[in-house]
């Protein structure tokens, strides 16, 4: 992998639950995501892939191992500053697209670029519409969110996600609520900002379908990554 | 607008029926509070006014032997000062005394009084008065008498040494207005006759019900006292000074010195316990106030868990989510503070007008308020201090909320 590192991780040891429920969720995971490229994690539920994304994105720390943004490793950085990482570099998309259902779509693709506060209100309003836009949103920016449809939601999601430009995009499940049309759109959409824009994806995902068509797949059991594979190319022992 | 304030008031707006308890509570609390606080005091206060306005900020009144205590070396075991002073009634050397009273800056006039109890007749009712002999101008100048007349007027009485300003009470009891005689019972025996000049009502019963005033020179006569002055009373420029002056003038003057807070400390205490009652009654309400927001927040934590932890996955910090949910009960205080004030403003207003017929200790024919900012600005800070303490723990709860665990938990 010669291309530019935007996130990696090395030797990832997680254990959740407290004594007798104690799992051991990830056991020395490794793993690094080029810019331009699409990473998809599959295996099956409770293999890890959710507890590894959360890791990736500096939602949850490890017990051991070592996150690098870039090159720059986050172990040592405050909550404070492990969220202002998140807010700049990361983009999440969650299965259940996790709007805020008092706000309506451009408001809600807004709220990262609020906390951000590198844009002032008006430019933050027209690349919240921009983006809406580019998923298809544009005449339902003023909609609340709890009144657009399943894949609606999903796209607004997308679209906030994308909202301060991060350089990496996270999804767990990003089509797992979607019907087969949607997660098409879903993910081609996607697939298209990470080639076009030069970012990063990694994705948990149990669809085949979009699991063989990303560059990179990683298939994990138990804990740990038991094989990688580019596109249309043989499995390999991790 | 930062973010936190941002969501915040998308999070109040978008459940009126919540935000609507919390306001209505801290609403009612505040108003409550001022209106209650507006009437305890509102008859206190009338009652210092009128008081002070007829007897004076201050007053000088009998001599007393100086004791030179510094000077002798207490017993063995004993338990400090035992001696008391030895009072001479009546003052020495009035006009003397007002001369030096008079360079003092917190002065503004003072007045000698010539006091002493007599009998009054007038047809055929009798009654026990209070005699106040009196420098007419100089206790104009000092007292409100101008203001207290309900009949008759103060010329009439200056002119004419045998005229007479009698208490309001006092005229109902012994049947006579303006015009009529009344006659005084000297000491000898002999009864003078006075011609009532004016009526006045102090506000204050056990003014009215006994005091008549006349010229000091005709008091004195009638009286058959030696002593021109039985005590000086002052009008001060801050009354809260009095104490302090009334230490000055008994080490100046050798003559005690009472000011009106310790003169009236009985019925003061009253009013004050009265207040502080009704004041604690009230922050209950406000601090019940405070749970209802408690309550509400927390459940709004509750409810909120999930865009807390989107939030915090779009890079919101733990003190952006805590400031979220302060900032909700800030709003709550501040909206509700300001509504209560006018709502406090307007019930007090609506109290002053109910009509009631007070002729005890106090005369009013309405309950009497009074407009302070005080009140207004401590409500407030009483609002704010039990919403902020209310919403401090569901905010630090809100705060603390592992986002990780909501979003598994979600799935």
């Amino acid at each position: 992998m010669s291309a530019q590192v935007s996130l990696s991780c090395e030797r990832i040891e997680r254990y959740l639950g407290e004594e007798e429920e104690r799992v051991h969720a990830l056991r020395g995971v490794s793993l690094e995501i080029e810019t331009g490229s699409v990473h998809a994690v599959v295996g099956p539920s409770g293999c890890g892939k959710s507890s590894l994304l959360y890791i990736l994105g500096l939602l949850d720390t490890p017990d051991a191992g070592r996150v690098a943004i870039e090159t720059e490793g986050v172990s040592h950085l405050s909550d404070d500053e492990l969220a202002h990482k998140r807010n700049k570099f990361i983009g999440f998309i969650f299965q259940f697209h996790f709007l805020m259902e008092d706000f309506t779509a451009q408001e809600n693709v807004m709220i990262p670029m609020r906390k951000l506060g590198r844009l002032p209100d008006a430019q933050m309003r027209d690349r919240a519409a921009e983006l809406l836009d580019g998923v298809g949103l544009g005449d339902k920016l003023r909609r609340l969110s709890r009144h657009l449809s399943g894949g609606e939601q999903q796209r607004v999601a997308i679209a906030r996600a994308l909202a301060n430009d991060p350089r990496v995009i996270l999804a767990d499940e990003p089509t797992g609520n979607l019907d087969t049309a949607n997660s098409e759109r879903a993910f081609e959409l996607l697939q298209n900002l990470v080639h076009e824009r030069g970012k990063a994806l990694l994705l948990a995902t149990h669809n085949p379908a979009i699991a063989e068509a990303c560059d990179w797949i990683h298939e994990m059991k138990d804990g740990r990554i038991i094989a990688s594979h580019s596109r249309g190319t043989q499995s390999s022992i991790s | 607008m930062t973010p936190p304030l941002y969501i915040a008031l998308r999070f109040l707006t978008h459940r009126k029926r919540a935000l609507l308890l919390s306001l209505s509570g801290v609403v009612f609390g505040v108003a409550i509070f001022i209106c209650t606080q507006a009437q305890t005091q509102g008859f206190s206060r009338y009652f210092i006014e009128s008081n002070i306005g007829s007897n004076g900020a201050l007053v000088v009144r009998s001599r007393f032997r100086p004791r030179y205590e510094p000077l002798m070396v207490a017993a063995k075991n004993s338990k400090g000062s035992t001696g008391r002073r030895l009072y001479f009634e009546g003052i020495t050397n009035p006009n003397e005394i007002m001369r030096v009273s008079r360079q003092f800056p917190d002065v503004i006039s003072c007045s000698p009084v010539l006091r002493g109890n007599v009998s009054a007749r007038a047809g055929f009712e009798n009654a026990t008065v209070e005699l106040y002999g009196i420098d007419p101008a100089l206790h104009a100048q000092t007292t409100d008498i101008l203001r207290q007349f309900i009949d008759g007027n103060f010329d009439d009485f200056r002119n004419n040494t045998s005229a007479i300003i009698i208490g309001s009470r006092l005229a109902e009891l012994l049947q006579t207005s303006v015009g009529d005689t009344v006659q005084l019972l000297a000491p000898n025996g002999e009864y003078w006759r006075f011609n009532v000049a004016a009526i006045a009502r102090a506000g204050i019963g056990s003014i009215d019900s006994i005091r008549i005033y006349s010229h000091a020179k005709v008091a004195q006569a009638l009286l058959q006292q030696p002593s021109g002055a039985s005590m000086i009373i002052y009008k001060l420029r801050d009354r809260n000074r009095a104490p302090e002056l009334a230490s000055r003038f008994e080490t100046l003057f050798q003559h005690s010195a009472l000011s009106w807070q310790e003169r009236e400390e009985s019925t003061l205490q009253l009013f004050l316990t009265l207040r502080m009652s009704v004041a604690i009654t009230v922050s209950l309400i406000i601090l019940l106030a405070g749970f209802g927001i408690f309550n509400v927040l927390t459940m709004s934590v509750l409810a909120k868990i999930k865009e807390i932890a989107i939030l915090r996955s779009m890079g919101y910090r733990r003190r952006d989510i805590s400031a979220i949910f302060l900032w909700q009960g800030a709003l709550i205080a501040a909206a509700g503070s300001m509504v209560g004030c006018l709502l406090g403003a307007l019930m007090t207003w609506g109290v002053s007008h109910i009509p009631i017929h007070l002729r005890g200790l106090l005369y009013t024919n309405y309950f009497l308020v009074t407009w302070d900012w005080h009140h207004y600005a401590f409500a407030t800070l009483l609002a704010l201090l039990a919403v902020f303490i209310a919403s401090y723990v569901p905010s630090r709860r809100a705060a603390e909320l592992p986002p990780v665990v909501t979003i598994r938990g979600s799935r």
